[in-house]
């Protein structure tokens, strides 16, 4: 009879249970992508590029472990908000509390298992087709990509599972110790905070030194190393929880005691947040950090991508190597914006090449200074035969250009030009080119590489041939890998930053319900209702919002290192910043839609 | 009646969708209350009175019939009209009293003020006036969790004057108090009625709420049965007569 009863409550609040299993259902699917990427051996293993972010994967992970934790907590008590009105009727009709926990304990879990299975479901589909489109707009092919994996199937059930049954053992002891009339009348109680002025204040100065002290150990990460990253996190988050706790609330009273609050319903408005801002503060602190970790991913993803163009001009000393120039290459190369040009004899013997001194003499071999040295521009400079032959001719730039490219070789020797003469072995030209701006000829550089690559297939060791277009090559592909984590990270924790944000904000709504139901009453318009409603949650958007981005314009300087000279973390954060708050402000749209309609008073005419 | 503050006319309402058994709550109901004056509507449960009093108050629509409050016939007003209509013509208190929770008694005073966008000095000096008379003006600061039942409905009574309404509905506004409070709150309301010469209409079910109207509509299944006037007679006079009337009305 009892479980007849519960079924029915479940049916008449169908839409609110719908919120709740989209929510959850799609954070399973976003953990069941990640986890797929995160431990798919055969794709991580045939994938370079994903080798050196393995360990962003692995932070990855374990960070969306950790918000999913928080976030299946939120969701649980919208749960418990929404139903425990319920089970203090069945306990007033006469149920007995062991009955009423079985009850809580197998609807939370069913609850969970259906979210889970449906939200894998989802993220096998998503992992098709969502995956692969963010890939291919950063223009990256990753094999060994499946949609369906099953150990990432395990992980993902295993831990949202778990996590349901703690939550249901939580919901548990929850309701044995809540006296019936604690159950019935749960959202009737208003707890007002109360002000310590001087502590308040206390604690806002701590924040700000604790803040301030944060963005200092990510801007002084060279010294500090590693330990700046777990400062800043403990010292941010500390920090952020003591600022909210002082500023929010005084201002709120402060604006409380002006004219503006007596206007329409803003001291409705101010009412609300004041008692809701207390309750808040700690999920405010964690979503502000958790949107700045998502933007920052974003951000140092996607600038890292965008600005590699501009180091390439430095990574070596030549952007291309052509050996024995046909017609069609000499064509290809007419059309670069060369800088440098030098053509060399070489004479292969065994795994040794041999230079002519003469020719090196005439046309000396350029070499790249360090970038540290020259304020990240690119400079080219040359040395006597004599130095050359022991320092420049052990150079990599130098040492590549054997045919062999990267495969088995040793070291090159230069030699007399009667003994080059006389030497035996095979005979090539290899012409170095080194463009101006290696941007403004991507194109042609392509082709070209195509073709050299297609003549003199590189050693079964290495895929690597040479000249920094090779290199530019390579890193934009780990950039590009980098970039591709940064947004699914980003967009990961979004998703579930607003969600978390989402259910605090809609376990609100029973209490709403009744406030929006008096106010309809007391004859307040529809539409300054709605307009009430928007500010209020708009503001609960904004806090974090605000603070996130704050985090992250410092949290740059972290990456200031990395990105040395003409790169720099800041450089086109606009774009990147638009896109987010775009995203989040679509979040903040669905909230406050599905509040509206939990929320609103139904219209008393048909217009 | 050119004088009077609500005029009812054949007023019907029935419940139910198409298709489905309708039940008639009010059947062709007429009755009028004149400017100033002190009505009661008395009825069992199930009678029609909330029925009635949703209606006046433009919270729900009638089925027929028409329905002038204060010259306004609220059966043709839509939309932002029919909230202006409430926040302006009508004063409310509840059985429950419906006060804000997040607010202060000041801010829950003056909501009705700020609504419509009253300026903030003239606002003070409302809400200073109001409280003074329901002496409730130690409690402005305080929110409605620190307040007891009678002091509750104190506050919600100030915010349901404040502005000055054509009249002032009450829907059991005694149904949660005690014995002391309610006839406190009573007290008040004759005192409110009498020297501001505000009409009120109060709902109830309790005879000695309504031995303090001046006079009394009986319904009973959706009409009107009967009616009682105080004229002239003591209280506690009125509320024998009341009891005596109620003893065969229910018969």
């Amino acid at each position: 009879m009892l479980t007849k009863l519960a079924l029915a409550g479940v049916k008449n609040r169908r839409r609110d249970y719908l919120v709740l299993l989209a929510g959850l259902t799609m954070s399973a699917a976003i953990f069941y992508m990640f986890a797929n990427l995160a431990t798919n051996q055969a794709f991580i293993k045939a994938n370079a590029v994903v080798k050196s972010a393995s360990v962003v994967f692995g932070f990855g992970a374990v960070l969306l472990a950790l918000i999913t934790v928080v976030y299946i907590m939120y969701a649980n008590s919208f749960l418990l908000s929404m139903r425990q009105h319920d089970y203090g009727l069945f306990m007033m009709l006469g149920a007995k509390r062991k009955r009423v926990g079985e009850l809580v304990f197998l609807e939370t879990l069913i609850l969970g298992t259906v979210a889970t299975a449906v939200g894998i479901g989802l993220g096998i589909l998503a992992s098709k087709f969502l995956v692969g489109f963010l890939l291919d707009q950063l223009g990256l092919h990753l094999s060994h990509l499946t949609s369906f994996y099953l150990p990432a199937i395990g992980f993902t059930a295993v831990l949202y599972i778990g996590l349901f049954i703690l939550a249901s053992l939580f919901n548990l002891t929850r309701l044995m110790r809540t006296t019936v009339q604690q159950l019935l009348h749960a959202d009737q109680q208003a707890n007002q905070p109360k002000v310590r002025p001087v502590r308040q204040f206390i604690a806002g100065v701590v924040g700000i030194l604790l803040v301030a002290a944060g963005y200092w150990a990510m801007a002084s990460i060279e010294s500090l190393q590693l330990t700046a990253i777990p400062l800043a996190l403990v010292t941010i988050t500390i920090g952020t929880y003591l600022i909210f706790h002082a500023t929010v609330l005084a201002v709120i009273r402060g604006l409380r005691r002006t004219g503006w609050a007596h206007r329409h319903l803003n001291g409705f408005l101010l009412g609300q947040l004041n008692f809701r801002v207390h309750d808040y503060t700690r999920m405010l602190t964690i979503v502000s950090l958790l949107f700045a970790m998502a933007l920052g991913a974003i951000t140092v993803g996607s600038g890292y991508h965008r600005q590699m163009p501009m180091t390439a001009d430095s990574l070596g000393s030549y952007t291309v190597a052509v050996h024995d120039v046909n017609a069609h290459q000499r064509a290809l190369i007419k059309q670069l914006h060369v800088a440098h040009q030098a053509t060399y004899t070489q004479k292969v013997v065994g795994k040794t090449t041999y230079y002519n001194a003469t020719e090196l003499q005439a046309q000396p071999f350029e070499l790249a200074k360090p970038i540290q040295s020259t304020g990240g521009r690119a400079k080219f400079y040359t040395q006597s035969l004599k130095t050359f032959k022991k320092d420049g001719a052990t150079r990599i730039d130098f040492m590549v250009l054997n045919p062999r490219k990267l495969g088995d070789f040793t070291t090159p020797k230069i030699l007399s030009a009667r003994a080059f003469r006389q030497l035996k072995g095979q005979t090539y030209r290899v012409t170095t080119v080194r463009i101006k701006h290696m941007q403004d000829d991507l194109k042609v550089l392509a082709q070209l590489d195509r073709s050299e690559q297609k003549r003199f297939p590189a050693a079964d060791g290495g895929a690597l041939t040479v000249g920094t277009y090779q290199s530019y090559q390579l890193m934009n592909g780990i950039f590009g890998g980098l970039e591709f984590i940064g947004y699914f990270l980003g967009i990961a924790f979004l998703a579930m930053l607003a969600s978390c944000l989402m259910f605090k904000i809609l376990s609100g709504a029973p209490g709403d319900l009744r406030r929006y139901a008096m106010l309809n009453k007391v004859g307040v318009r529809r539409g300054l209702m709605r307009g009430n409603l928007a500010k209020e949650i708009g503001i609960l958007f904004a806090i974090p919002g605000i603070m996130g981005i704050v985090d992250v314009l410092f949290g740059l300087q972290m990456f200031k290192p990395l990105m040395a000279a003409p790169m720099s973390p800041y450089l086109g954060i606009g774009t990147t910043f638009l896109i987010f708050i775009g995203l989040y402000v679509i979040y903040y749209l669905i909230t406050l839609g599905l509040y509206l309609n939990l929320v609103m008073p139904s219209e008393t005419r048909q217009d | 009646m050119t004088n009077a503050v609500v005029d009812v006319h054949n007023l019907e309402k029935t419940y139910g969708k198409a298709g489905e058994r309708p039940y008639t709550a009010l059947k062709g109901l007429n009755f009028s209350v004149a400017a100033g004056e002190f009505v009661g509507i008395m009825g069992a449960s199930g009678s029609g009175k909330t029925t009635l009093l949703n209606m006046l108050s433009t919270l729900d629509t009638p089925t027929q019939g028409d329905v002038l409050v204060n010259g306004h016939d609220v059966t043709k007003m839509r939309g932002n009209q029919l909230a202006d209509f409430r926040a302006q013509e009508v004063g409310f208190i509840f059985q429950d009293f419906n006060l804000l929770e997040s607010l202060t008694a000041e801010e829950n005073i003056g909501l009705p003020l700020a609504l419509k966008g009253t300026a903030s000095k003239v606002m003070d000096q409302a809400i200073q006036k109001v409280a003074a008379t329901l002496s409730i003006t130690d409690l402005l600061k305080k929110y409605p969790a620190q307040l007891s039942g009678g002091q509750k409905q104190r506050v919600a009574a100030a915010r349901a004057i404040v502005h000055e309404p054509a009249i002032l509905m009450g829907d059991e506004p005694t149904g949660a108090l005690d014995s002391t409070s309610a006839r406190e709150l009573l007290d008040l309301l004759t005192t409110i009625n009498r020297e501001q010469h505000m009409s009120v209409l109060l709902v109830t079910h309790d005879p000695f709420s309504a031995s303090f109207c001046q006079r009394i509509l009986f319904i009973k299944d959706g009409q009107i049965g009967s009616e009682l006037k105080r004229g002239d007679q003591d209280r506690k006079d009125f509320y024998q007569q009341i009891l005596t009337e109620l003893g065969t009305f229910s018969e």
